[in-house]
């Protein structure tokens, strides 16, 4: 995976929706390593997925890339890369700024 | 992912163009939603199956986005439900599926969807593909819109013609059943009816006595009564004449009771002609009474005359006898042919039905078994 752009761009017009969008990134994460945990590979397939799906729409590029990684992951069953993705995930979450355009 | 805060509903706009946005994810249903709404459509969003189904049977959107991945059923089922729905079947539907799964189009196309929308979501794409489907969906109404104009407009026809012979009921029953046949066929037809004639006893004898004018009005009372009484009972006025009326039954519907609706036809005449007749008398001291004849058997149907004029009408042994009927009944009496008594005779009490024998009506070879009902005096 390449370095992640902590530095992201997201149009004006979705700038209200950013704070509810990112309190469900933070629970999302927090079901990612529950869901491991209980290595219950449908949800972190399905979370995966959904992932993959709503980053990149709101121009988080780097949360549909784990996504992708996470969905593949839980298909095959590679806990260890599942468990580098979630944690990669938080650093994210951690790290993002976000700029308004 | 059901704990995830949902963001708050995007209130419905004022738009003509509406959107049912279908999606489990909150974050996902939200951005959908602001970018139609910046395109100037109304958006309603809901996160299942069960609800989006709800949501199109409370109103029909213009267009659905439909997420494939949804919590109680798969956006296919759903599609499939609204496709197979006839009233639901021209809604544009607009699947959401990852870019890379093929499978999901094939299965998408196969459940009936009209375009598909990749996720992640961009979008001009969105916007474009949109647009496309409501400019489709609009010449798709306009043209819907001017087929159901071109149908009131030939149903308003049909309901002036039928207007013409039939009750306003029977009018708007054959406009509610219209097949695209019309029950008044064009070609000639042999059916069973029940014909009733009405007249005046000694009316044109009277009315010599009586200014032109008053005649005239006098006639417009007359077939008010008569034609309420056949209106009310569903008959068809083929034919008004001097002071002469022609009603059938059974025609052009099958009126299985048309015996005893001429007959009730008939009580209503005489009862409603009544106070009329005592303005009559108040006036002008004229005394006269409706004398009325009902007959059953085949008749021949369709129109008849001229090209420059033709009458709708039925001829034939039925409206023969009725005539006859009509010519020996005296004011107030109903003279009824043998099969008509027999029809209604449990309507009619015994002791007012007087049997007049088989008469040999003028015209015709077989006598005809007669019953009379004095219902008035003349």
């Amino acid at each position: 995976m390449s370095e992640p752009s902590y530095d992201v761009k997201v149009d004006k017009d979705l700038e209200d929706l950013i704070p509810t969008f990112m309190r469900n990134r933070e629970k999302e994460h927090e079901a990612l390593k529950a869901a491991l945990a209980a290595a219950d590979f449908e949800q972190l397939r399905q979370l995966g997925h959904r992932m993959k799906g709503v980053g990149n729409s709101y121009g988080f590029t780097h949360i549909s890339t784990i996504g992708k990684l996470i969905e593949d992951g839980a298909r095959s069953g590679d806990r260890a890369g599942l468990a580098a993705q979630i944690s990669e995930y938080g650093d994210y979450l951690s790290k993002v700024q976000i700029r308004y355009e | 992912m059901s704990d995830l805060a949902a963001p708050a509903r995007e209130a419905p706009a004022q738009a003509t163009f509406r959107v049912l946005v279908v999606d489990d994810d909150p974050d996902m249903a939200a951005f959908l939603a602001r970018l139609l709404k910046a395109a100037g459509m109304g958006v309603d969003t809901v996160g299942d199956g069960k609800s989006a189904l709800a949501s199109v049977a409370a109103g029909m959107p213009d267009l659905i986005l439909l997420d494939v991945m949804l919590p109680d059923m798969s956006g296919f089922q759903i599609c499939e439900r609204l496709k197979s729905t006839p009233a639901t079947a021209l809604v544009p539907i607009v699947l959401v599926t990852a870019l890379e799964d093929h499978q999901s189009r094939v299965r998408g196309i196969e459940a009936g969807a009209d375009d598909f929308l990749s996720k992640p979501v961009r979008r001009e794409e969105l916007i474009a593909r949109v647009n496309t489907l409501r400019r489709l969906h609009e010449t798709r109404k306009e043209l819907e819109g001017r087929r159901l104009g071109a149908e009131v407009q030939r149903k308003e026809a049909l309901r002036k013609a039928f207007s013409r012979y039939v009750s306003p009921q029977l009018a708007e029953r054959i406009i509610a059943e219209d097949t695209g046949d019309t029950p008044f066929e064009p070609g000639a037809q042999r059916i069973s009816v029940v014909a009733l004639f009405a007249d005046l006893r000694g009316f044109t004898r009277l009315t010599e006595s009586v200014e032109v004018d008053e005649v005239v009005g006098m006639l417009n009372e007359y077939f008010a009564v008569m034609t309420d009484a056949a209106y009310r009972h569903d008959g068809t006025i083929f034919s008004m004449a001097g002071d002469s009326l022609l009603v059938g039954f059974n025609v052009p519907f099958p009126q299985p009771d048309a015996a005893l609706r001429a007959w009730q036809t008939a009580r209503d005449m005489v009862s409603g002609f009544r106070p009329v007749l005592e303005g009559w008398m108040r006036r002008g001291g004229l005394s006269t009474g409706v004398g009325i004849g009902i007959a059953s058997g085949e008749a021949i149907i369709g129109n008849i005359g001229s090209p420059h004029h033709m009458s709708y009408t039925i001829i034939g042994n039925a409206v023969n006898t009725a005539a006859r009927l009509q010519q020996l009944a005296k004011a107030g009496e109903v003279l009824l042919s043998g099969p008509v008594y027999e029809a209604i005779r449990k309507h009619i009490e015994p002791s007012a039905a007087r049997p007049k024998g088989d008469l040999a009506l003028r015209g015709k070879v077989e006598a005809t078994s007669v019953y009379s009902v004095q219902l008035g005096g003349g």
